[in-house]
């Protein structure tokens, strides 16, 4: 987990030293980015010329380097943190099968994956259903 | 002009070098320095707000 904000190493000190410390014993336990000027910013395409900070950019990175996924809001929402979760346990089921085990939609740790194969085409119905992911 | 590298879900995630705060000190992150790991980058508006 790396963190980016536009803002000075010195102000990410202070505010995990006043703030966020408060919310988490001992504060963050992932190194704080300074993206002056948004210059990483705007290679990933998360930069806001307007407001010139980081938009909320969510980027799922493998360990081959390559992007699995990635999420942009703008800056009223918060993200979802479970779901980021989920995402990487779902990429890294996908990687430890060398990719015969696909995940559906919905799923979640310890429900069934799929093993795609010209026999599911057509029988998904079969195994997954909606109403059932949600339980 | 500049070149702008194309973000996409499939490709290298472009390189990078940033000052980091990590602990109680002040560091240097290599985007490179994390092959052979899952990586989340967490881009967000400013310290002090609600990320």
């Amino acid at each position: 987990m790396l963190s980016l904000s536009v803002d000075s190493v010195y102000v990410h000190k202070v505010w995990n030293e006043s703030e966020l410390s408060k919310m988490v014993p001992g504060g963050v336990p992932f190194p704080m980015l300074s993206d002056p000027g948004g210059k990483i910013g705007r290679e990933y395409n998360v930069y806001n010329e307007d407001t010139a900070v980081d938009l909320r950019g969510t980027f799922i990175i493998d360990p081959d380097g390559v992007i699995q996924g990635y999420q942009v809001l703008t800056s009223v929402v918060g993200r979802s943190t479970d779901e980021i979760i989920r995402l990487i346990h779902a990429f890294q089921i996908v990687r430890e099968s060398k990719e015969k085990e696909f995940t559906p939609a919905d799923w979640k740790p310890g429900m069934m994956v799929l093993k795609p194969a010209v026999e599911l085409v057509g029988r998904v119905w079969e195994m997954w259903k909606p109403d059932r992911s949600r339980e | 002009m500049e070149v702008r590298t194309m973000i996409k879900a499939g490709k290298p995630a472009p390189d990078f070098s940033a000052p980091a705060y990590y602990q109680g000190r002040f560091t240097h992150v290599e985007l490179s320095r994390y092959r052979e790991q899952w990586v989340v980058l967490y881009f967000y508006g400013g310290d002090y707000t609600f990320v």
